[in-house]
């Protein structure tokens, strides 16, 4: 028995087994971000779905009812794999970007539910750095004897760390490229010679699974009740940030009044005659501050907001620009004419 | 207080070339594909399918997914036009035709076509 799913391709309705349909839409995915860099590339995939939906009015003319795994194999190979689709002019280019598609490889740390003893951790880490999983498993069986706290990091390793359930995933933690080929091989159990479907699923597979999912909701609910309590200081801390931000603004639009307060002695003629000195401070000041807080504001919405985490780059020319703003304001502060009015 | 940020970028570019009778071959079919369908073309309008199957009798196509790339650069290019014809069995069709543009385009290729093979019979008899 299988799950079928329905599909519109093209414009016409298919009843599709659940592994054809996956394998499809790797196949579909892929020849989108092969033609990513065509214009025309949207258009193109589009006139290949239609071309698909007829090969399948083809397999199913037979009296089929239903798209089967061996269907999509075979429109597949008659409508050939992605990188055999270069046509001429974009050789050159489809060269230069396989590197880079090599590159986006990533490891993901996963469980491994098809060679697990207990959780699936030991395998799911030895996948990640490409070690040995038999002298992974001894070792940590080995140092766990010595030291007992090794088990209750494994055990925290089994809540923490998803299990692999999708092709992709299964394909992340190995960190093999996420590419047709290889969703086929998972998806029709081609991998290793394993067939997740077919491994026997051990009874203390199962209750391990539903305990450490218990203790998982308990942290779960735990966490969230110490959210609760944490609430209103948290709400404190966030009107504090925004009036930290409301005063940013009011320092931008003041900071010839805030020069006064500070230093009563100052000529404020100056500001006039040194507009762009007074203007490039008061970016710094802005940014100086608020930086920090738009850092604050995103964190917290990572924690509470389901917000996505802010990449590396970005973290990196954020903290470099507020380095540069806090230094150039600095340098010209003391550079500027303001300096020695203050000085006086 | 002056200071440069120098930025180095490194692109890895690497062609790998491998020289054998396969790859020759698949390069002459690909350099005659677009002048064939121009040909295919130029005799009646047809929609991506029929032109699949011809090209795939003539064996000058492996994998049907090539013809699509190249029908949408030779539409862009302005050789080919398409309008939709609605079928009777199944959603409307695409049905390209050569425009006045690829008409003189095709005239071209059969010059220079022509002026190939005399070439290549000359040098082979010879």
């Amino acid at each position: 028995m299988k799950k079928t799913l329905t599909i519109n391709l093209g414009g016409t309705v298919y009843n599709i087994d659940e592994d054809a349909y996956l394998l499809l839409d790797n196949y579909l995915n892929n020849l989108r971000y092969h033609f990513r860099k065509n214009p025309e590339g949207e258009e193109i995939v589009r006139d290949m779905e239609i071309r698909i939906a007829e090969l399948f009015n083809e397999c199913l003319s037979g009296g089929g009812q239903v798209v089967t795994m061996e269907n999509v194999e075979a429109v597949i190979s008659r409508m050939g794999k992605p990188e055999d689709l270069n046509d001429g002019e974009e050789e050159a280019a489809a060269e230069a970007s396989d590197p880079e598609r090599k590159k986006d490889v990533k490891r993901r740390l996963f469980r491994n539910p098809d060679d697990r003893v207990l959780g699936g951790v030991a395998s799911g880490i030895a996948a990640y750095f490409g070690w040995d999983v038999l002298a992974l498993r001894l070792l940590f069986v080995v140092l766990g004897i010595f030291f007992h706290w090794l088990l209750l990091a494994y055990l925290i390793a089994w809540i923490v760390i998803p299990l692999a359930r999708t092709a992709t995933e299964k394909l992340q933690m190995r960190g093999e490229p996420v590419n047709m080929e290889n969703i086929g091989r998972t998806v029709t159990g081609g991998f290793d010679g394993k067939d997740s479907a077919e491994a026997p699923k051990m009874v203390w597979h199962k209750i391990g699974d539903v305990i450490v999912k218990i203790i998982g909701f308990i942290l779960k609910l735990c966490l969230i009740l110490l959210a609760i309590c944490c609430f209103p200081i948290l709400f404190v801390a966030l009107i504090v940030a925004f009036a930290l931000l409301l005063s940013a603004v009011g320092i931008l639009v003041s900071v010839p009044s805030l020069f006064y307060e500070f230093s009563p002695v100052i000529d404020w003629n100056m500001v006039g005659a040194f507009p762009v000195t007074s203007g490039v401070m008061a970016v710094c000041c802005l940014l100086a501050v608020g930086i920090p807080i738009a850092g604050l504001v995103q964190v917290l919405m990572q924690v509470f907001g389901n917000w996505k985490p802010m990449s590396t780059v970005a973290k990196l020319i954020l903290i470099l620009v507020w380095l540069v703003a806090i230094i150039v304001g600095v340098i010209v502060f003391f550079d500027s004419p303001f300096m020695g009015s203050v000085m006086l | 207080m002056h200071s440069i940020l120098a930025m180095c970028i490194f692109v890895p570019y690497k062609i790998v070339w491998i020289m054998n009778v396969d790859n020759v071959k698949s390069q002459m079919r690909k350099g005659m594909l677009e002048y064939c369908i121009l040909l295919l073309l130029h005799r009646e309008a047809s929609y991506a399918s029929d032109i699949i199957q011809k090209l795939k009798e003539a064996k000058l196509i492996v994998v049907e997914g090539t013809l699509y790339p190249l029908l949408t650069r030779l539409k862009n290019d302005g050789l080919l036009s398409y309008e939709w014809v609605e079928s009777t069995q199944g959603p409307p069709r695409k049905y390209y035709r050569l425009t006045d543009e690829g008409m003189e385009f095709l005239e071209n290729l059969e010059t220079a076509w022509d002026e190939l093979s005399a070439t290549v019979s000359h040098l082979r008899m010879s």
